[in-house]
């Protein structure tokens, strides 16, 4: 059977990629440093396919058609947008996909009981799926299944269809009849209040941080669901702040247990989460 | 007030280098080309409208007026990076912009723009 080796949680903030360029600014050493930790956990691990959890930022969809959860089961996908190669800088890209752990996770012809997913045959993926890829495996070379989890544009699933998901990605994975080493890459923020009225002034809610860094270094997933239920306090860190419950998802599928790897990371930037789990 | 419709127009013009380009050459122009396209055979839902107050908030380049009526934070500010970058000066660049439009929206909070 397959197996679910690591987890990671990265940011994906796309002004990374212009700024974190040689010779390296030493605010953004320290990520730099982070992300090089884990592309080796990614060497280290022998990783298979990844499956990464992200959110699109109303690019590939948009409010005519917002699924809550997306599984692609293209066979490759192009990544990078117009709007980010032009403001980011960032490259276009093309991505494998895994067509077979695709129909693992979402079911064939009959979805699963944990999640009802919306699937995609035809996907651009943006820079929440495309950077940390970029970082933790810049050959590209792992064929991948994107999952788009909705955080930007509400009303969003719930923290515990988050955590479901993660349940349900640990149970797909291990009952694959495969050989395959399987990692699950999520992609977000800490809080983070792009264009609201806290943005790019660091982190707009450096005490939602630090109780959300808490609950990945404790293994503290109720403390998670409880302060993330809360659509006030959720909305008070910030209009963007919910893509951090994509780690929640990660911290579920490792079964609750503390992140082996916990650092926020402080820059010029909002915190920058990375939390990994191996395997033990 | 037409939260959903100021977004799609925003989203339009900031996912295309063509679309931003006219714009900017002509917001006025723009936004009225854009409202007279849409739904037609080929597409069905593709409806477009604006109110006259979201109308004069994009001929404007107000982003503080669509700020408080509504528009999607994360659309609206890269709507605004994109239609002022070539505005930029080594004297007021990036970091002037973002100042600018901080201090435009920080008054009126955190405002409902859910469609």
């Amino acid at each position: 059977m397959a197996k679910l080796v690591m987890a990671a949680a990265t940011p994906h903030n796309p002004l990374l990629w212009r700024a974190m360029a040689e010779p390296m600014p030493d605010d953004l050493k320290p990520i730099a440093a982070n992300f090089t930790r884990f592309r080796e956990a990614f060497t280290q691990h022998d990783v298979d396919v990844v499956v990464v959890i992200g959110t699109d930022h109303l690019r590939q969809f948009f409010y005519d058609n917002s699924p809550a959860f997306v599984v692609g089961k293209a066979d490759a996908y192009h990544g990078t947008w117009e709007n980010e190669a032009r403001t980011f800088g960032m490259e276009y890209v093309e991505l494998e996909g895994h067509r077979e752990l695709a129909d693992q996770i979402v079911g064939r012809s009959v979805q699963p009981d944990a999640i009802d997913f919306s699937v995609s045959l035809e996907w651009r993926l943006d820079h929440a799926f495309v950077i940390p890829l970029q970082y933790v495996r810049p050959e590209l070379d792992l064929p991948i299944v994107p999952v788009h989890a909705n955080a930007s544009m509400p009303p969003v699933p719930s923290v515990r269809r988050f955590v479901a998901l993660g349940t349900h990605l640990r149970a797909a994975i291990e009952a694959w009849d495969s050989d395959a080493r399987v990692a699950i890459l999520t992609s977000g923020h800490m809080a983070n209040d792009v264009g609201g009225p806290r943005t790019f002034a660091g982190s707009p809610d450096p005490a939602f941080d630090a109780a959300a860094a808490g609950w990945m270094r404790d293994g503290d997933l109720d403390g998670a669901i409880q302060v993330c239920s809360d659509v006030d306090r959720m909305t008070e860190a910030g209009c963007m702040t919910y893509q951090y419950l994509n780690a929640v998802t990660a911290l579920s599928a490792m079964g609750g247990r503390p992140a082996d790897f916990v650092d926020v990371t402080e820059s010029r930037f909002a915190s920058s989460p990375f939390f990994l789990w191996g395997s033990r | 007030m037409s939260k959903y419709m100021v977004d799609k127009f925003m989203r339009a013009v900031e996912l295309s280098d063509a679309a931003v380009a006219t714009y900017v050459a002509d917001p006025a122009t723009a936004v009225d080309r854009w409202l007279a396209g849409g739904a037609s055979a080929e597409r069905a839902t593709d409806d477009r409208e604006l109110t006259d107050e979201e109308r004069a908030a994009f001929v404007a380049r107000d982003f503080e007026a669509l700020y408080r009526l509504g528009a999607h934070p994360y659309l609206l500010w890269h709507f605004t990076e994109a239609i002022f970058t070539h505005e930029f000066t080594p004297e007021a660049g990036w970091r002037d912009l973002v100042e600018r439009y901080r201090e435009a929206v920080a008054p009126h909070g955190v405002v409902d723009y859910i469609p």
